[in-house]
């Protein structure tokens, strides 16, 4: 496992700034944040390369803030291969391998056996970036840290590479924080996801509840959300509102009315009254021709401004009131109700889809 | 009336000038070219010609004279051994130096850097007196030294401090920049893989920086195989090359000294050819 508890360390100007999170034994950690976040930091301070000048880091239980990097077992891939380039594939696959047998095993795996005499110098990309991660995997790390290991190669590539990483992970089930600017990834790979910005965490937690309840407008907007709305929340338990359809009764005490522009649509939460921001991820929204075929708490009549077809998912733009709205839905979808700009649609959403933040 | 419409080939403007501005700008590049050629070859004519004259004027007798002028052969051999024992003593002590000049930040580091370039630039005469300040007899240390058996001045012993002190520097400089240009994270990733930090430079950044710290080293050599000034002072006799060459022109003269200086010239070859190999040699592998 991989525990940071107020972890402050200085590289060059930057700071990592207090930052706390865990990643259970065996779990696939994923930070993710913007250019210049502090990502890379963050990883070199857990391998060792940059001294902590505040903190504590354990790693599988043992707290290895003091001791050097040969002693942490851990292992780091990053996107530049950093291959030692006056060594031969299997001389650097086995740098770090208890016996040449695990080297060449650890080869074999990642395809890159074939390669074994020859100068890294003459590798693509892909096959670099394959023998880096043998050559870190072949010392059976318990951590293994990767810094956008795979973002420069080729889909194909990265693909293969990926593969056969997770082949190996769900096999041995070490710990793994791996670095990564995009959500995309991080959802994919992720069982926990840690949110970095400017050197601090904004949110960690699963992917999938920093994906639907981002803890700031900040944190929605950098994960992609496309409606993200700031406005006034309003409690509204006490005014007697009808919640028995659509979003349960269950919810009535936590029923919030909140006001954006000249719209005004309801969610669930312990807002406080007062300025908010509410977050709508577009696959929320449904659109259909027709109101009365949804039972949905937020409905609205629209127009459709825009259309952004990708693939088997269409983004379409809808104009509520002067308020634009995002939904998505599938192409086939989009063609069937045939939604061209200039169409009027019934723009729905369920109280519990709208995040307040 | 009205104006004709110009038309599109009317508004183009042209790149080329009208064709008397055109006539006055090829002069004026032309008395350029020929302005920056003359300089060159001035400057060249300047640099080489002392050398080659020297060569000319010297090198076969130098040649011959090395089979039968002793005292020349054996200042040549000391200053050989010399300038070999002060690289390696830099070798040795300046390469911890500069890979912590290149690796850790520390307070100080610039301060540090600047001190050890001091040697460069103060006239080689001064820092020969700063040396026999320190060194000398009458000096606390020197005297120390003597009376543990162990002359500084006017021995070898001396030769060798006054070229380590004033070509080390050059060695330093020289390894930090080759230390530089090896990414540290090469090392930091051996250090992931179980090396110590003493095992990850010995296997890693050693091997990645050997051409240039061999680079270093040959510089180092050369600079002190021309030392004079520091040496002068420190130590007279007995005499390496440059000490001999000025010891016979000033006693005997011209005719005399020309022999030792041309085999001098000759000498300083050898280095700059290693230097020109070995810099041959990491272009070749750079662009690889």
């Amino acid at each position: 496992m991989i525990s940071i508890d107020r972890l402050t360390a200085r590289a060059g100007r930057f700071t990592l700034d207090d930052v706390s999170f865990d990643v259970p034994q065996g779990a696939y950690g994923v930070v993710i944040g913007p250019a210049g976040a502090g990502k890379t930091t963050l990883l070199e301070t857990i391998a060792g390369a940059i001294p902590a000048s505040r903190g504590r880091i354990h790693l599988g239980g043992e707290d290895v803030t003091a001791i050097p990097p040969e002693q942490r077992r851990l292992g780091i891939v990053y996107q530049h291969a950093y291959l030692f380039p006056h060594l031969t594939v299997f001389e650097n696959v086995g740098y770090g391998a208890s016996t040449p047998v695990v080297a060449r095993e650890m080869a074999e795996r990642f395809g890159v056996d074939g390669l074994g005499d020859r100068s890294v110098k003459a590798l693509s990309g892909g096959e670099r970036q394959l023998v880096a991660l043998a050559r870190a995997l072949a010392r059976r790390p318990e951590v293994l840290l990767l810094d956008e290991p795979f973002s420069a190669l080729d889909p194909r590539n990265r693909a293969t590479a990926r593969r056969i990483l997770r082949a190996i992970y769900y096999e041995r089930r070490f710990t793994v924080l791996q670095v990564t600017h995009d959500f995309a990834e991080a959802g994919l790979l992720g069982d926990v996801a840690i949110m970095l910005d400017r050197g601090r965490v904004l949110q960690a937690g699963n992917p999938e509840q920093i994906f639907r309840k981002p803890a700031s407008p900040y944190v929605a907007d950098f994960l992609g959300a496309e409606n993200v709305f700031a406005g006034v929340a309003r409690p509204i338990k006490s005014e007697g509102m009808d919640w028995s359809d659509g979003d349960g009764d269950a919810f009535v005490e936590h029923a919030v009315a909140f006001t954006t522009g000249s719209l005004t649509f309801y969610a669930l939460g312990d807002a406080e009254p007062g300025p908010a921001h509410a977050v709508i991820r577009a696959e929320e929204v449904a659109l259909s021709m027709d109101a009365a075929t949804s039972s949905m708490r937020n409905q609205f009549q629209g127009r459709v401004i825009e259309l952004a077809p990708a693939g088997a998912i269409t983004r379409v733009t809808v104009d509520v009131s002067g308020t634009p709205l995002v939904a998505a839905v599938t192409s086939r979808s989009a063609r069937e109700l045939g939604l061209a700009p200039g169409v009027n649609v019934v723009a729905a959403f369920k109280a519990t889809a709208v995040h307040l933040c | 009336m009205t104006q004709p419409v110009p038309s599109l080939a009317d508004l183009q403007v042209t790149s080329e000038p009208p064709e008397s501005r055109r006539g006055s700008g090829a002069v004026a590049r032309a008395a350029a070219t020929v302005v920056v050629a003359l300089a060159a070859s001035l400057f060249l004519l300047f640099m080489l010609a002392p050398v080659i004259g020297l060569v000319s004027a010297g090198g076969a007798r130098g040649m011959g004279a090395l089979t039968r002028d002793a005292e020349l052969r054996a200042a040549l051999t000391l200053t050989a051994a010399t300038a070999t024992i002060a690289t390696l003593l830099g070798v040795v002590g300046g390469t911890p130096v500069a890979y912590l000049l290149a690796r850790r930040a520390f307070r100080g580091r610039a301060l540090v850097a600047t001190l050890l370039d001091l040697p460069l630039v103060i006239p080689h005469p001064v820092a020969g007196i700063a040396l026999l300040l320190v060194l000398g007899r009458a000096s606390p240390l020197g005297g120390a030294l003597y009376a543990a058996g162990l002359r500084v001045a006017g021995s070898p012993t001396g030769i060798v401090c006054a070229m380590l002190f004033v070509s080390a520097p050059l060695y330093v400089s020289a390894a930090r920049e080759a230390f530089v240009r090896v990414d540290a994270r090469y090392e930091f990733v051996a250090r992931t893989l179980g090396d110590s930090s003493w095992r990850a430079f010995r296997r890693i950044t050693l091997p990645l920086s050997a051409r240039g710290l061999t680079a270093a080293a040959v510089v180092m050599w050369a600079r002190a195989v021309s030392e004079f000034g520091a040496i002068v002072v420190l130590t007279y006799n007995p005499k390496v090359a440059s000490v001999l060459s000025y010891d016979r022109f000033t006693s005997v003269g011209l005719s005399d000294a020309l022999p030792v200086a041309a085999v001098l010239v000759v000498f300083a070859l050898v280095p700059l050819l290693a230097l020109r190999g070995l810099r041959a040699a990491r272009e070749e592998r750079e662009s690889v």
